[in-house]
């Protein structure tokens, strides 16, 4: 039984990396990734809807999308793709935000690994500099975060 | 350079040197001698990356018998935490999207070639 939760990977404190085995040949979760009408069907967090307005996915290709959050507020983001690998690989840099305050910048990666029937996705998110970082947790600071045990952070800083 | 308390911890802890000690600490308080004791680098600079944590709030020093002890401060330590759990959480419900979208789509596809 397949569970619903994600490995975490340990990694810089600029750095988020998950990674999840998803149940889906590799084929079709890049084409559900790189398909625009797929695309606006899931992109985006909890409780979000989106637009895509352009997307082109290829090596300095533009992927212009808006988010729409539960509150009703939009969330426009342009992106540049900088690596496109199929079917193994999207690399590519995000610019935006919550309308009209400061905008966001991430890398994300995403790795798609064929494990037969199924399909490893790993999603690193790198803030190119701790002010982007600082942006993000403004932007989407309202979602509440758990405790963390000192003892899981011993882990995470000695790995 | 970014004063807000998140960005000063994550700036103490870009530096390897200072996540050992960090993660030393986190086992419990130790004297300077011990801290320094894993590292091949010199004593001024460890001192250095000492004041670095201190400054940064994320330890207390103490004297206590003519030796020096360090102990770790929880709260910083929190908080970063919490920011990036809520950073994890946002990615793990991009994640559940996608997954939800993959396994209706194939549904799908099993009813049309069913039909």
């Amino acid at each position: 039984m397949p569970t619903r939760s994600s490995e975490v990977i340990p990694s810089s404190p600029r750095e988020i990396v998950i990674t999840r085995v998803l149940d889906a040949p590799r084929e079709l979760v890049w084409e559900a990734w790189t398909d625009p009408k797929q695309v606006a069907q899931w992109w985006g967090p909890v409780g979000f809807t989106a637009t895509v307005h352009e997307m082109e996915v290829k090596p300095g290709g533009i992927w212009r999308l808006t988010m729409h959050g539960p509150d009703g507020a939009d969330y426009p983001s342009e992106s540049v793709f900088s690596e496109v690998v199929k079917p193994e690989r999207i690399v590519f840099a995000l610019r935006g935000g919550k309308e009209g305050a400061p905008e966001s910048r991430i890398e994300m990666t995403w790795t798609f690994e064929d494990q037969g029937a199924m399909t490893r996705v790993t999603i690193r998110q790198v803030y190119p500099t701790a002010e982007a970082r600082d942006h993000m947790a403004t932007t989407y600071g309202a979602i509440e975060g758990g405790k963390q045990t000192l003892g899981r952070l011993a882990e995470h800083l000695t790995k | 350079m970014p004063t807000d308390p998140l960005s000063v911890t994550f700036r103490a802890l870009a530096d390897p040197t200072r996540r050992a000690m960090m993660a030393r600490l986190a086992r419990g308080e130790a004297s300077m001698l011990e801290l320094a004791r894993p590292f091949k680098i010199s004593q001024p600079a460890i001192s250095k990356h000492v004041k670095v944590l201190e400054k940064s709030g994320l330890i207390v020093r103490r004297s206590l018998a003519q030796q020096r002890f360090c102990k770790l401060r929880a709260k910083p330590i929190e908080d970063a935490m919490d920011w990036m759990e809520t950073q994890r959480k946002l990615l793990e419900g991009q994640m559940d999207k996608f997954e939800d979208y993959l396994k209706e789509i194939q549904k799908k596809g099993k009813k049309h070639a069913h039909s």
